[in-house]
């Protein structure tokens, strides 16, 4: 009897062990309970992770899928999530992942590699199976990865050469439920899966899973019960029973909202921000303001344009450098954005892990008489009306461009307008539609332009940008990618704009994280001496929020704002 | 009169037709297509917009694309939205109802008040409350509706009287139906009210000089003379000869219902269809465009309709020639 009873407790205690889920303890000290109510401007347009565009549509996306890691406070890939842990081959080839053990999706099936396996296998890296295609998996050979199951709990991507972007790409990519969706991706069906009228249907891994949405009106999100994170007192996470985004179009009705205390956290426009500051005492609110944001307004000059002598002027560093003297910064950021920006000489924010503060030393700073010394290095002199002339004796005079409806472009624009016109260039400023700006921008007549890209931490994100033979090299197409408009005889590229595609291939090799640093600090040294894009200014990462809601993230800045790591977030009861 | 409805009907088909050649042209004139947004992300490879325009049949010439979509549409098939990815009729159908709602609504504010008001301005033209009542009304008319309704949230953020925005309150599931009626009833005021004064003056104005005209007409004379009571003069025979024109307005509005006020919602964040109409026209959605085009088209045809029945019905000449 005493045998039999022992083997039971040998075996219930080896169930035990088994069953016991791999949870991530979290360092955090909340009280579950209460509703979260956020703001947003615009609803979902679809809750399918690989065709979703619209941040209203990620921002939702977000909380119910989950990849293999997080990033964390910095925007770097360090946060443990559906894997534990990583790490590279020997060689640099091979990327394994360790997936964590015993957890479950929302609906109780069990989480296995075959759905990590099935995710890249079936969607990611499949043409034509999502929106933005596998091309950020891509290595420096054009080559994606073979993915293959280790054992049980490990699965593993090879690439021809070592790809820390693929890396990232792969790691960040939303794992979906296989149980749930093999059937939709067999049949052809997959990109009208999980649309705004499945949203019964959706099944993650996330904090939260979204149980409502009315068009235009709100959606709700609630705790999915089966999350594989805890806090250090061992209560399951997330804290928050409820989410709640009210749709709310206008921005000045988000805001009254927010002051009437109907929205706890709200990003406020640079233009409100004093008027919220000023209220925050008296009504318990928290505000803040982060570093500058990711994304960039640059002026583009078009190098292969169809007249040659304005080629010859947008070629020259110094005539470009011009115009970074020209433009006085300050005094737009005090006039749009409350003082509430900072000016930007490179491509990577200073709230960027990748940022490199050496550019300073270009002591870049508004200065008209600087701007007319570049305009003499470059050959340009004045003729006794002031007008601005090439060596040739032609006046200087180009066409600038933007979108409609963008006052900071607008405004930017305007500067230019009336700085050029200090060094008698004479700058034709004239903002069209959105889609026709694309277009000219796509083809070969255009002369300059004032556009910004979104932007991330990592500035490998822009390869499609910065390669030669990028999609969006629009300053200087290659004639392989525009046989039909850039011809072999007027294409020219400098040594230091080649270098910069030499980084951009290597610093997807680059295993180790101060040799991708390093590259990424080589090249914004080069865009900052010569100035393929002249970068303007970016506004301050906004914040503000009812002092009874516990953020997770200590310090909200652009690369994680206030709702990052939305599981710990906490309210207290009102 | 069921022959001549069934012709007007059958007629519409061409007209339809119509609308829908010239609208999908003059959409595809506009630069540019649904997929510019893509082609400017720097994470989306040239090749991968290839893919996705034969996905999406752009890369077929535009007379192509419309026969196309004209034999979906006859088998019952208005086509796919790019950004939602589901059959646009669907997507219509979530928004008609706010749409209809708050229309409705503002009809029954508007007409309900503009009548009397402008029979009663009629009968006592020239008094105090005839220029109080065109007074207020012309306020309504010249203030702009977006204007009307920030600050009409302004009031309601400030006072706590009215909501901000929105059309249900956060705790409408635990309503009973009367106070689910109750709730929505005190959201639809704002946009009501906003959308509403600006029709008012000029309905009321209408009908103040219709009414006007018709007094001033011999057989009102006459009927005075032979000693008819004042109220028969009016009701039975002056007023209904001066609400002809006004039943004709009624069918126009009735087009107009769809459309909705695009300004107004979004201010008021109200889920109707004019919001979805403006993004998909700025996101190039081209047969969620189509789909809410033909439909406002039918909405007008049907309208007119309407309006010539309600027109039958009040004036016996109509009728006659109807037949």
């Amino acid at each position: 009897m005493k045998k039999v009873l022992l083997v039971l407790f040998a075996v219930l205690i080896a169930a035990l062990v088994i069953a016991e889920p791999e949870y991530a303890v979290e360092d955090y000290n909340g009280v579950p309970g209460g509703t979260l109510f956020l703001g947003t401007t615009s609803g979902p347009k679809t809750l399918n992770p690989y065709w979703a565009q619209e941040t209203s549509s990620t921002d939702i996306i977000g909380w119910y899928s989950d990849s293999l890691f997080n990033a964390d406070n910095k925007g770097m890939p360090t946060v443990p999530a559906l894997a534990t842990k990583w790490w590279f081959s020997e060689d640099g080839k091979t990327v394994y992942f360790q997936i964590r053990k015993g957890i479950t999706w929302s609906d109780g099936e069990p989480f296995t590699v075959e759905d990590v396996y099935f995710t890249f296998t079936k969607v990611a890296l499949v043409e034509g199976m999502t929106a933005n295609g596998p091309g950020g998996a891509m290595d420096a050979n054009d080559q994606l990865p073979t993915v293959e199951i280790v054992d049980d709990y490990t699965i593993s991507f090879t690439w021809s050469v070592p790809n820390v972007w693929g890396f990232k790409w792969v790691g960040y990519s939303d794992i979906l439920p296989k149980h749930v969706m093999e059937e939709a991706v067999d049949n052809g069906t997959f990109s009208e899966t999980w649309t705004v009228a499945d949203l019964d249907k959706i099944v993650g891994m996330g904090p939260f899973l979204p149980v409502e949405y009315t068009e235009g009106v709100r959606v709700v999100l609630e705790r999915n019960p089966n999350y594989y994170r805890v806090d250090k007192n061992g209560n399951k996470l997330p804290y928050l029973d409820k989410i709640v985004y009210l749709i709310v179009p206008d921005l000045n009705t988000e805001l009254l909202k927010f002051e009437a205390g109907e929205i706890d956290i709200y990003g406020p426009t640079a233009e409100n921000f004093p008027r919220i500051a000023e209220q925050a005492e008296e009504k318990g609110w928290t505000v803040g303001v982060g570093g500058p944001a990711l994304g960039s307004n640059f002026i583009a000059f078009n190098w292969v344009t169809k007249d040659p002598v304005k080629r010859e002027w947008f070629r020259n560093e110094h005539f470009r450098r011009a115009f970074v003297y020209m433009l006085d910064r300050q005094s737009i950021i005090d006039t749009l954005y409350n003082g509430l920006g900072s000016p930007l000489y490179g491509p990577v924010s200073p709230s960027s892990g990748f940022y490199n503060p050496e550019i300073e030393k270009f002591g870049y700073k508004y200065s008209i008489v600087r701007a007319r010394l570049e305009l003499k290095k470059a050959g340009f002199s004045w003729l006794p009306d002031g007008t601005c002339v090439d060596k040739d004796g032609n006046p200087v005079e180009f066409d600038l461009t933007t979108n409609v409806g963008n006052n900071v472009r607008e405004a930017i624009g305007n500067k230019v307008v009336d700085a050029a016109k200090k060094l008698g260039i004479k700058v034709n400023f004239t903002p069209m539609q959105f889609n026709s700006l694309v277009q000219k921008l796509l083809g070969p007549d255009y002369e300059a332009v004032i556009i910004g890209l979104t932007g991330s931490v990592d500035p490998g994100s822009g390869w499609n940008v910065w390669r030669l033979d990028g999609g969006l090299h629009f300053w200087n197409y290659s004639p392989e990618l525009r046989p039909d408009t850039v011809s072999e005889d007027i294409w020219w590229s400098p040594d230091w704009e080649k270098r910069i595609d030499e980084i951009f291939r290597l610093q997807t090799s680059a295993v180790d994280p101060q040799e991708r640093y390093d590259l990424f600090a080589e090249f914004q040294m080069i865009c900052a001496e010569y100035q393929p894009l002249v970068y303007t200014m970016n506004q301050n990462y906004l914040y503000a929020h009812k002092k009874i809601v516990h953020l997770a993230n200590p310090e909200p800045n652009p690369a994680a704002g206030t709702l990052w790591k939305g599981y710990a977030i906490w309210k207290e009861a009102e | 009169m069921l022959k001549y409805i069934l012709r007007r009907l059958i007629l519409a088909v061409p007209v339809l037709l119509g609308v829908s050649v010239l609208s999908f042209f003059i959409i595809s004139l506009a630069p540019g297509d649904f997929l510019d947004y893509y082609r400017l992300n720097p994470s989306i490879s040239a090749e991968q917009v290839q893919t996705l325009e034969r996905q999406f049949g752009f890369d077929k010439p535009i007379v192509v694309q419309y026969f196309k979509w004209l034999g979906q549409v006859l088998k019952g098939n208005f086509g796919y939205s790019f950004v939602y990815h589901i059959p646009v009729f669907n997507l219509v159908w979530r928004r008609l109802g706010a749409t209809l709602l708050l229309s409705i609504s503002t009809m029954i504010f508007t007409w309900g008040i503009a009548i009397p008001l402008g029979i009663y301005s009629a009968l006592h033209q020239y008094s105090f409350s005839d220029q109080a009542f065109s007074f207020f009304a012309f306020i309504g008319i010249s203030i702009p509706n977006f204007f009307f309704a920030l600050l009409w949230l302004f009031m309601a953020a400030k006072t706590g009287w009215f909501p901000i925005g929105g059309i249900i309150s956060l705790n409408y599931d635990q309503l009973s139906f009367w106070g689910k009626i109750g709730d929505y009833l005190w959201h639809v005021i704002g946009p009501v009210v906003t959308l509403g004064t600006s029709g008012l003056a000029g309905l009321m104005r209408q009908m103040r000089g219709q009414l006007l005209d018709q007094l001033r007409q011999d057989y009102v004379l006459f009927a005075r003379a032979k000693g008819m009571p004042e109220s028969n003069v009016i009701y039975k025979h002056a007023l209904r000869n001066a609400i002809n024109p006004i039943v004709t307005m009624f069918g126009y509005s009735l087009s107009g219902l769809l459309g909705g006020a695009v300004l107004t919602e979004t201010v008021f964040g109200w889920p109707g269809m004019g919001r979805l109409v403006i993004e998909a026209l700025t996101s190039q959605d081209l047969f969620l465009v189509m789909a809410t085009l033909l439909l406002s088209s039918l909405l007008l045809i049907i309208g007119n309709l309407i309006a010539d029945m309600l027109l039958a019905w009040v004036d016996p000449r109509i009728r006659f020639r109807l037949r």
